[in-house]
């Protein structure tokens, strides 16, 4: 983290010890802390304390987790991370649908959650001065020349496979959706067409991955989405 | 019916009309002192009508004759005497006739309509004492007894009335009670049913039981069938006749079809608040036991991170509360499954990233080093539902790890000859011989092995997932070296053979 200024997160989860927790281990990792714990209050302390980013529960007592979403994102330019139980595939999508950057399975792990925070925060920061180079693992992207290196080796990318590697390395370490990366390599048109999406990622797979039966650089959230891993 | 015979009553209506006839002589005698003789004759019509309306023609006819030989020896030229017979006598007698023949038939049919009416209002007051037996009873059985009592009573016969069943006949109840019905018996019931037509005794088919069988059939279907038995008597319906035993017969099948519609009504209703109260369970159970759970796993976290505990205790700790965990998620998945309340999300689904998805997944709880994946990357797209697939492959990679002695597990994805087949091997003492099938009942631990332990669960859940999404699952033991095998054969239908291919 910076020096001087801590990014400050707002955790909404309706448990006291879930959120003493979270303040703990964010608290350690350097991170400013506001609790909340219901919507009400969570969408107050949003206009006072003005968080970079907010930990949303989806089951608080008094509104929706979905229902406050939009509220959230509208009202203050801050990152969303959802925190729904492992069952809700179809929650999650729609809450990523809905604009939040990514989600934590409950019971979730601890070293996960972080990386998960960084990850969202950082691309604050990116998204305000897209640098265009990415490395990951032993591939290098580079977004602004559209190069595509593999242990120093240029790597033959087609327009599809460009098309989706590239969706995939603006948003690095988070979940991007089945019907995000359809509607921004295919088009809107070809938003369920799940099968394109598997057969590109396995192209993809078999000229970037070390081993393309056992994917580490892009890996897959079942019905959910496909994340870029860009850390070890 | 009346008999032409003359019974006791018809007797007496002879010998009223010989009074009668008697009382009008003693009354024309006194009368002839005061009238012309003449008019005498007319006098005789009264015992006619009366006679005729009153007890039919016989004593009609019988008081004409009677009066017309009375009139003559009594009222004509030469009195006391039936000599010097004219033709005003003869007119006289065809008149008396004339008018009981039309005054006597007159009433036989006045009297043909009164028995019918009695007869209706009898047939009446029996049906309507037949279903009001019917009325109130309380369940099925509750009916069957009061069909059973009510037919028997109306037909002097014992009484079985019998309900569709798996494999045979359900005996609902009899009357006297019977503990079964002989094989023959049972054999003319399901015949009545199944052709919809009376059987057993008295009717051209299985006539060698002792019971007569008739089905109780609705515009819905055959209900049921009522059997009737009498000792004496090879027909006993023949008893109250044919009409009347159509309709009993549709009144019992209408009653039984009323109960089972209200039962089903019930039931469904009774589905519902369960639905309901499980749909409450579930959210609650899975909020209620996470919660803690993640809990337990961030204060494990926070002691692994400020090193204030033994890495080996923390790693057993998470390893339970992730076990804990897996539990709590077989258990909902369990209940959702029983419910019926799974929705299938299909989409295609590369084999790699299932088996990469559970890798993931019991990483973080399990060594996972001794696994060994075999999944070429060019096998075709499932067709499946990627969380439900998730969990049986979880579950599967699960309990091969925990029951596999310890040693080597192997997932392996290869092609057959009907589509697609994902094994799990394990290198453990396999399954007891015998037991494979059995090994995917809920709550099934297979004793006389070291397969013990664990909640039984898992194994359901693959199964019953498995078989939402169209494909099978089957347990063996290796054939290349100790261990079992579990595999999941996914029909080519829902493999993805031709891909799609728009990568220009």
């Amino acid at each position: 983290m910076k020096a001087g200024r801590r990014a400050k997160i707002l955790v909404v989860d309706d448990e006291p010890q879930i959120r003493r927790l979270l303040r703990a281990a964010l608290d350690r990792a350097g991170y400013a802390v506001v609790e909340a714990g219901t919507a009400r209050e969570a969408l107050s302390l949003l206009q006072t304390q003005k968080p970079e980013l907010v930990l949303l529960d989806l089951g608080l007592p008094d509104r929706d987790g979905l229902e406050i979403l939009p509220l959230i994102l509208a009202q203050s330019d801050a990152k969303v991370l959802v925190v729904s139980a492992r069952e809700a595939t179809e929650e999650k999508v729609a809450a990523l649908d809905l604009g939040a950057d990514d989600f934590v399975t409950k019971p979730f792990d601890t070293d996960e959650l972080l990386a998960r925070v960084r990850v969202a925060l950082r691309q604050r920061v990116a998204a305000a001065a897209p640098s265009g180079a990415l490395t990951v693992g032993l591939v290098t992207v580079d977004l602004m020349a559209r190069v595509v290196r593999r242990a120093g080796q240029d790597v033959h990318l087609t327009p599809k496979e460009w098309g989706l590697f590239a969706e995939l390395a603006r948003h690095p370490g988070r979940v991007v959706t089945h019907a995000q990366l359809l509607r921004a390599v295919w088009g809107p048109a070809h938003e369920h067409d799940v099968e394109y999406l598997r057969v590109t990622v396995r192209s993809l797979r078999a000229k970037l991955e070390a081993d393309p039966a056992a994917p580490r650089l892009i890996t897959n959230e079942p019905g959910v989405g496909y994340r870029l891993i860009d850390e070890p | 019916m009346r008999s032409a015979l003359p019974s006791d009553g018809s007797l007496r209506s002879y010998a009223l009309a010989i009074l009668m006839v008697g009382l009008v002589i003693a009354c024309a005698g006194f009368a002839q002192t005061l009238l012309p003789p003449a008019s005498a004759d007319l006098l005789f019509l009264i015992p006619v009508l009366a006679s005729a309306s009153l007890h039919g023609m016989g004593p009609g006819l019988f008081a004409a004759v009677l009066g017309a030989l009375a009139y003559n020896f009594f009222f004509t030229e030469p009195v006391l005497s039936l000599r010097d017979y004219r033709l005003s006598d003869t007119v006289t007698f065809l008149v008396l006739l004339g008018v009981a023949i039309l005054a006597g038939s007159r009433t036989a049919r006045l009297r043909r309509q009164a028995q019918l009416a009695a007869a209706r209002s009898k047939q009446d007051a029996i049906l309507a004492s037949f279903s009001r037996a019917l009325v109130g009873a309380e369940d099925e059985a509750a009916l069957g007894q009061a069909i059973c009592q009510e037919a028997g009573r109306l037909f002097g016969a014992s009484a079985a009335l019998l309900g569709p069943g798996e494999p045979s006949l359900h005996l609902i109840a009899s009357h006297p009670p019977l503990e079964h019905l002989g094989s023959v018996d049972a054999e003319a019931a399901q015949l009545a049913m199944s052709l919809c037509t009376s059987a057993g005794r008295g009717t051209t088919s299985m006539s060698a039981s002792g019971w007569t069988f008739y089905p109780l059939a609705t515009s819905q279907g055959v209900v049921g069938a009522l059997g009737l038995a009498r000792e004496d008597d090879p027909e006993p319906s023949a008893a109250l006749g044919e009409p009347r035993l159509a309709t009993i017969l549709d009144q019992a099948a209408l009653a039984l079809e009323r109960r089972r519609l209200a039962d089903e009504v019930a039931d469904v209703e009774r589905l519902r608040e369960q639905d309901r109260l499980r749909g409450a369970l579930l959210s609650s159970v899975s909020h209620d036991l996470r919660t803690p759970l993640t809990a337990i796993l961030a204060a494990s976290a926070q002691l692994r991170r400020e090193g204030r505990s033994d890495p080996d205790t923390l790693d057993l700790l998470d390893g339970e509360a992730r076990r804990l965990d897996r539990y709590v998620a077989n258990l909902l998945d369990m209940v959702r499954l029983e419910a019926g309340a799974l929705r299938l999300r299909t989409e295609p689904v590369d084999l790699i990233d299932a088996v990469a998805g559970v890798l993931r997944d019991l990483g973080k709880g399990f060594d996972v080093a001794d696994l060994r994946v075999e999944v070429p990357a060019d096998l075709p797209l499932v067709r499946l539902d990627p969380h439900l697939f998730h969990h049986c492959l979880l579950n599967l990679v699960d309990n091969a790890l925990r029951h596999g002695g310890g040693r080597g597990v192997t997932i392996r994805g290869l092609r057959s000859a009907a589509g697609l087949d994902l094994v799990v091997l394990d290198e453990g003492p396999g399954l007891p011989p015998g037991q494979e099938r059995r090994i995917f009942e809920t709550f099934v631990r297979l004793r006389g092995s070291d397969r013990e332990g664990g909640t039984g669960l898992g194994l359901a859940i693959v199964k019953g997932f498995a078989e939402a999404m169209g494909l099978s699952v089957e347990a063996t033991n290796r054939s290349d070296q100790p261990g079992a095998a579990f595999v999941v054969r996914i029909p080519s239908a829902l493999l993805v053979e031709s891909l799609r291919v728009n990568a220009e």
